[in-house]
């Protein structure tokens, strides 16, 4: 037989020209047509369907034949394959094979404004959707070795770099046949990611910039092809619309960004094929909601070196939790009923994929669905159906030939087929000399000689006296032997070389010893091999399941199992009676505190405040006794920069309205909860003060638990950030940021006047392309639809609203004359320090003000700033609020509104409406937040004490009338994550002991954003706590 | 150009406005007895209706009003402070105040100077009297600070100042008091183009900590040698370490840390040592107490350093301090430290919402800092002897709705309660025709 694969191997080099015609012969042609018969085995046709004692007939590249009573031509080569397992051999749907390596990112100290690349592509140097992978494959024989080792026969590859990454190829893995033999397909997809790679152009510069790209490019793309009079020949956008007809994949590195993206398909009437990151199972539901199909990595992380304490210490509840249940993620998939796929990708080392594979399934993943997610799934994903991850008549012949079911420990790969070309992995015809021996060896003592392991691939042991081992080198070779081990008696080594007769189980030869004396030795069997009793998986109890997920997937997270819990941990109530509590109800600055009284919450509302209320709900109901307690409405943070991925800022250009900080909500940060702790139940997530024309807010009340969409204020007015002064004329930003526009206050103003004259110029423009006739409007162009200008539209119209960032008296006033000159009114000054010099200025125009109590002289411009600046601005009539840009100062908003009775002399009252009732007017929320009246949403905190003291705590936070926050489940929480704590860190060092693979701790704490955090680099992929780093 | 631009920069701002710094105050020359008030002491005790008066910039009479007869005749200003609250002048370990004035300009910043091993550098002759930060610090109960280099591994020598003064000779209540060290962190974070990385174990952790000891084993024998050959700076800066007169300030956060540190002031047996920050100083408590080590707890208002980290944890660091045992005060460092400074008295204020008792807290403003810093002698309580630094405040000084400070002394000295910051207020008010409240 090992004849045969020589053989073979030459056929193989001597056939590649014959079976390429189009190429030249150098001498006389080999045509070669041999059938091969494979009888015997157990054949997995496909994951339905087996044959046991099948036969399988192949030749040249394809499967001649495959059932039960196949009839073997008598000129085929017959291969008993009694005992062993076939299968269709298995697809990558997502790997870089063959692939040129992706260039670093080169860093720019300079701005880089538009595309350095030369020729008539698009401005992004990020969208690179003209990149054919097809062109660029060349098969690479060492690493296609790697994928075949490991039952893979056909990849996907696609070149890594970008946002729009062009379109992938399918390749099979015949490296030595010439690529002409292994390129299956050119195109089969086309591929988006939300990394701008290696690009060194500026924008995009955040998460929330990769998403508008995209969306902007998608409305581009569908202009250029319809436009009847095109402007220029862009060669990106040729090639992002000839992509459309692909699939598109999507890779992704969180399970948020797989409903980012979907969202981006949503609206483009695109559904993607998500590239999963592996922490899926963390929300299933959202997963099934996006109905796409999943590529999913094995990324399993090791287990950390916990054996320090201190340590262990530094590892996060998520990272331990992430640890546990990643290995849930294939299984979770299946039990949801979601189409996927399983890839090699994201693995550190592609020996370790089956293994990953079985833990899969031991963790609940079905050996069908797993054979699925390998052969079937990818096949038709990569629109190859026809040709791979079946064993039928006239399709490719790439199938495995394994010891055994290939999901159970110790199945091996014996042989992985690729188009024909037959590759040995485990040679099944390799000598078995399992088993134990006495040793002979002349002048020694008798000794046993012990041979495990593979066939392939024997270990030997060399005992004396059933007690001294010592490790002995063997290898065959042909019917020759040699073994080799220390010597007991001489400095040195003993070496054999024999021969064996594998029917007797008998080997012997000469030998020398390390004096160089020359001796005989023989061994014969005394017992035969006897496998390794699997131990019975002592592990298999602590499987855990997808009820041990926690919602959000954080610290202070929950299970949604824990039903002895429930009423008061899972936020279920329906119904909330607080008694007998002092209650600032902000309705007004009179008689609005009512002492001693009920306050009753049905269903998320407030439904009656009065005393001795009488409650007319009991089924999750929960009574809390205000006794000596003060209740006011919830704090509202309309400056706040926490549960956002992916960088605050796009500050790349001066204008960036088309960027949604709405598309990068993170509910898994921990800082909801934290705030939540201080007694905050909304806020206003704003983009950050890069420049003059920032990006869109989002308005989320703080569910913890929630999803990102479920967080947003439903029907909330659209509101932006805007920004003046040093941030924006990048004034800090060090000597090579000197060249984008504006660098001056003059500047900034220019900014404002060019943007909306133009959004004004954009509106009619589109006003004029509605009222034409649709007859002229077949012969016209419509007009380019532009995300940045529609937001600027909005604000012209009223529909959207602007906070803006500002600190100096005389481009407050500015704005405000840009404003009143463009017919729009400017909402909120946020920060707003010198508000005290033009507060005559801003009422007359009817802004609100936002502010900080007392922060001043970090920068130039602020050192003005005093902290009598809102209470001056609330005297004057001016709706003014206190925020807090600052995700610690954000839990305390209730100590510093109280500055303003020191600074100011505000009263009680109107110091508590600086944090609750004024940012809800300032973000047009008042109709239903920021009182304690009838009718209003329960967004409500309980105080131990009155809530403008600093010895004031919050007890309760309630929203929407279920309890958030409560400090007596806090303690509870807490000791329970502690408890897990220790559990999971145990289970990680008895897998250390037990030898698995660890890393040492890596501490990735929560980021904290203000308005003038810019991402380093465009590294806005990684502030992801939960990212596994293989 | 620049320098021009600069110039008519700040003449234009001049312009704007008319605002003026407060004066330093004069010599006291007329005893002052302050009648009636509710004194805390500053060592945990209150007199609920107290008399407190001073001579000459000492206090001569505390006592209790309801039990004393009083001459009042022998005093010249007698202030009916009746209700109102007494208080030592608080004390701001760790602070750059009159080092900086405004954090992004880089030309108003003098607190953190070249140099790795740098115990030579001084800030008592860098602060600035004239700083437009004090008066707003001052005006809430803070009298007195210490003014603190940073950076390096040695940051330098700091000095105690009252926060009052022509000059900085003036101001000095006790100049070089100690030698301040960054510990090198068990754990520390790579930065790279891409940002900063996570925390990992410092794998220069050892060869630091030797830079450390080698510093000082040689700084020893060079102060051992009668007659050095060649001075050394570096090395001279740190006898008053060798020979007891000086602190040894070690900045650390993390508990390994803090354990190492007190292992090697043992080592070189250094007597006065205090932990500066101490985030995790509450899991090493016993080790602290044993040690007689003290510790100037890192700024309350704070967010836990992880994740999962009790929300509440900086909230509560202090009152477990307490419990058992450990000396400590509060400090201020970090993001806009120095403006920020005005709230060192609400970063007591919220340890004692969460369980810290209120005199404690005082005292940890007070007494304990100056113990802490070696200037317990001289000011720290209100008690006879002492330097009559002290403020009174309309209510209770932790809490900042009732934290108003009428009258302020230093050294006796009766301190302007005015800053520019309440100029322009009263001006814009006066432009709105409001009052100004």
């Amino acid at each position: 037989m090992k004849h045969l694969f020589t053989v073979l191997a030459c056929t193989a080099v001597f056939s590649l020209n014959a079976q390429t015609p189009t190429f030249p012969e150098n001498g006389a042609r080999n045509p070669n047509h041999t059938i091969y018969a494979l009888k015997g085995a157990t054949i997995q046709v496909d994951p339905e369907n087996v044959i046991s004692n099948g036969t399988m007939l192949v030749q040249d590249e394809r499967i001649l034949a495959v059932g039960a009573s196949v009839i073997v031509p008598k000129e085929a080569v017959v291969m008993d394959l009694t005992g062993k397992f076939i299968y269709a051999s298995f697809i990558d749907a997502y790997t870089t094979y063959g692939m040129p390596e992706v260039p670093r990112r080169k860093w720019n100290p300079e701005p880089q404004f538009v595309s350095a690349r030369a020729g008539a592509f698009g401005w992004n140097e990020a969208l690179k959707p003209e990149t054919d992978a097809s062109k660029m494959f060349s098969s690479h024989q060492a690493s296609a070795e790697e994928f075949r080792s490991i039952g893979f026969g056909t990849v996907m590859m696609f070149a890594k770099d970008g946002i729009a990454r062009g379109t992938a190829g399918v390749a099979t893995l015949n490296a030595e046949d010439g690529d002409n033999k292994a390129l299956l397909k050119a195109k089969a997809a086309a591929c988006y990611s939300f990394d701008k790679g290696s690009s060194a152009q500026d924008y995009p510069s955040s998460l929330m910039g990769a998403i508008a790209l995209l969306r902007q490019t998608y409305y581009d793309a569908d202009w250029y092809r319809t436009a009847k009079n095109k402007t220029e020949f862009n060669l990106t956008l040729d090639a992002w619309n000839n992509n459309q007809s692909l699939p598109s994949f999507f890779e992704t590195t969180d399970k948020w960004n797989v409903l980012r993206a979907d969202k981006i398909g949503d609206e483009f009437k695109v559904q993607y094929v998500f590239k999963g990151s592996g922490n899926e199972y963390q929300r299933m539901d959202e997963m099934k909601a996006t109905n796409g199909s999943f590529i999913l990595p094995l990324n399993f992380p090791d287990a950390y070196d916990l054996e320090d304490p201190y340590d262990a210490e530094m590892i996060s509840y998520a990272d331990l939790k992430h640890w546990e249940l990643a290995p849930l993620n294939p299984g979770a998939f299946e039990k949801y009923n979601i189409r996927f796929a399983i890839t090699t990708s994201d693995l550190r080392e592609k020996k370790d994929f089956l293994s990953r594979v079985r833990k899969a399934i031991l963790y609940g993943l079905t050996p069908k669905a797993a054979l699925k997610a390998l052969t079937t799934t990818p096949a038709e994903l990569l629109g190859i159906q026809n040709e791979a991850g079946s064993l039928k008549a006239g399709m490719l012949a790439n199938f495995i030939i394994t010891s055994g079911n290939i999901f159970e420990e110790g199945t091996v790969i014996h042989e992985n087929w690729v188009r024909g070309h037959r590759y040995i992995i485990n040679d099944m015809n390799a000598l078995d000399l399992r088993g134990t021996y006495d040793l002979n060896v002349t002048s020694m003592a008798p000794a046993k000689l012990k041979i495990e392991g593979e066939p392939s691939r024997m270990k030997a042991t060399h005992i004396v006296a059933d007690t001294i081992k010592q490790s002995a080198s063997i290898s065959v070779s042909g019917n020759m032997v040699t073994l080799s081990f220390p010597s007991k008696e001489k400095e040195g080594t003993i070496r054999l070389s024999g021969l064996v007769n594998s029917e007797s189980k008998f080997m012997n030869g000469r030998g020398q010893m390390p004096d160089g004396t020359w001796i005989d030795w023989m061994a014969s069997q005394s017992e035969a091999f006897k496998p390794k009793e699997k131990e019975k998986d002592t592990t298999q109890k602590d499987i855990p399941t997808l009820d041990d997920v926690i919602y959000p997937f954080n610290a202070y997270g929950q299970t949604r199992k824990d039903t002895s819990r429930l009423t008061r941990l899972l936020h279920t109530y329906n119904a909330i009676l607080i008694k007998n509590v002092t209650v600032w109800t902000n309705s007004n600055d009179k008689d609005s505190i009512i002492p001693n009284t009920d306050v009753y919450i049905v269903d998320g509302k407030i439904v009656r405040i009065a005393p001795n209320i009488i409650p007319t709900k009991t089924a999750f109901a929960l009574t809390i006794d205000g006794t000596g307690k003060h209740l006011t409405p919830g704090i509202i943070d309309e400056h706040s920069h926490i549960a956002i991925s992916g960088g605050v800022n796009e500050g790349t250009q001066a204008a960036t309205s088309e960027v949604r900080i709405g598309d990068v909500i993170n509910p898994d940060d921990v800082n909801i909860y934290r705030q939540l702790s201080g007694g905050v139940v909304a806020a206003q997530l704003l983009h950050g003060s890069a420049n003059p024309i920032g990006g869109q807010s989002a308005l989320i009340k703080l569910r913890w638990g929630a999803n990102a969409e479920q967080m947003k204020i439903k029907g909330a007015d659209g509101f932006i950030k805007f920004a003046l002064g040093e941030n924006v004329k990048q004034a800090n930003w060090g000597d090579n940021q000197v060249t984008r526009f504006p660098q001056t206050r003059m500047g900034v103003e220019q900014v404002y006047y060019d943007h909306f004259i133009r959004a004004k110029e954009y509106h009619a423009q589109w006003e004029a392309w509605k009222a034409m006739p649709q007859k002229d409007k077949e012969k016209a162009t419509p007009p380019r639809r532009d995300l940045e200008l529609d937001a600027l539209v909005e604000i012209l119209f009223g529909t959207r609203f602007i906070t803006c960032h500002s600190y100096v008296q005389s481009e407050i006033n500015m704005l405000m004359h840009v404003s009143d000159s463009m017919g729009f009114k400017v909402n909120t000054f946020t920060h707003i320090l010198e508000g005290y010099k033009v507060a005559d200025k801003m009422k007359a125009h009817g802004a609100g003000a936002s502010s900080f109590s007392d922060w001043w002289a970090y920068k130039y411009e602020v050192k003005d700033a005093i902290p009598y600046n809102a209470a001056l601005l609330y005297r004057m009539g001016i709706v003014t609020a206190i925020n807090s840009d600052d995700a610690e100062m954000a839990r305390r908003l209730n100590q510093e509104a109280a500055k303003s009775i020191k600074y100011g002399g505000l009263s009680e009252t109107q110091s508590l409406q600086l944090v609750t009732l004024n940012p809800a007017k300032l973000l047009h929320l008042d109709s239903h937040m920021g009182q304690i009246k009838v009718g209003m949403d329960a967004d409500v905190v309980l105080w131990s004490d009155n809530p403008t003291s600093v010895y004031a705590k919050v007890e309760t936070t309630i929203v929407d009338g279920q309890v958030m926050y409560n400090s007596k489940d806090d303690e509870e929480i807490r000791k329970n994550m502690e408890e897990d704590r220790a559990r999971i860190t145990q289970k990680m060092i008895a897998e250390k002991n037990d030898g698995a693979p660890v890393r040492p701790v890596k501490s990735r704490r929560p980021k904290l954003w203000d308005c003038e955090d810019m991402e380093y680099d465009g590294d806005y992929l990684n502030d992801n706590e939960n990212n596994e780093e293989e | 150009m620049k320098k021009i631009l600069f110039t008519s920069l700040i003449l234009a701002a001049a312009g704007i406005v008319n605002a003026q710094q407060p004066v330093p105050a004069k010599k006291q020359s007329k005893s002052v007895l302050l009648m009636n008030g509710i004194c805390h002491v500053g060592n945990g005790k209150v007199i609920q209706n107290s008399v407190v008066g001073f001579k000459d910039g000492v206090i001569t009479l505390v006592g209790d009003a309801t039990v004393m007869r009083l001459d009042l005749s022998q005093w010249d200003t007698t202030i009916n402070v009746a209700g109102k609250h007494v208080y030592p002048g608080f004390i701001a370990p760790n602070s750059t105040l009159g080092l900086t004035e405004i954090e992004a300009v880089r030309a108003t910043s003098d607190f953190n100077e070249v140099g790795y091993m740098n115990p030579h550098v001084r800030t008592q002759q860098s602060y600035n009297t004239d700083s437009k930060i004090t008066p707003t610090v001052r005006t809430n109960g803070v009298l007195v600070a210490q003014i603190t280099p940073r950076g390096g591994r040695i940051s330098g020598t700091s000095s105690i100042m009252n926060l009052d003064g022509w000059n900085w000779e003036d101001a000095t209540l006790k100049a070089d008091d100690g030698i301040h060290i960054n510990w090198p962190g068990y754990y520390s974070r790579n930065w790279s183009e891409d940002g900063p990385g996570p925390y990992e174990r410092n794998k220069n952790y050892a060869e630091r900590r030797a830079d450390l000891e080698k510093f000082f084993a040689e700084a020893r024998a060079y102060c051992m040698t009668p007659k050095p050959a060649e001075k050394n700076l570096r090395f001279e800066a740190m006898r008053g370490v060798f020979n007891g007169t000086q602190m040894i300030y070690i900045h650390a956060d993390n508990v390994k840390d803090i354990a190492e540190a007190v292992t090697f002031s043992n080592k070189f047996g250094l007597k006065k040592v205090s932990i500066v920050g101490g985030a995790e100083s509450y899991k090493c408590t016993e080790l602290l107490k044993t040690n007689n080590i003290s510790v100037m707890l890192a700024r309350v208002h704070n967010l836990p350093m992880r994740a999962d980290e009790d929300v509440n944890q900086p909230y509560k660091t202090a009152k477990m301090l307490q419990e058992a045992g450990v000396l400590f005060c509060f400090e201020n460092s970090g993001d806009q430290e120095a403006t920020g400074l005005r709230n060192l008295p609400f970063l007591a204020g919220t340890a004692v919402a969460w369980g810290l008792e209120k005199e404690a807290a005082i005292a940890a403003l007070t007494s304990n800092a100056a113990k802490i810093l070696g200037i317990g002698d001289l000011v720290g309580t209100i008690e006879e002897k002492k330097q009559a630094t002290l403020f009174v405040s309309d209510g209770d000084a932790l809490d900042m709705k009732t934290n108003k400070v009428t009258h302020a002394f230093i050294q006796g000295k009766s301190i302007q309660l005015t800053n520019e910051q309440q100029q322009l207020y009263d001006l814009y008010s006066e432009k709105y025709g409001m009052d100004a409240k």
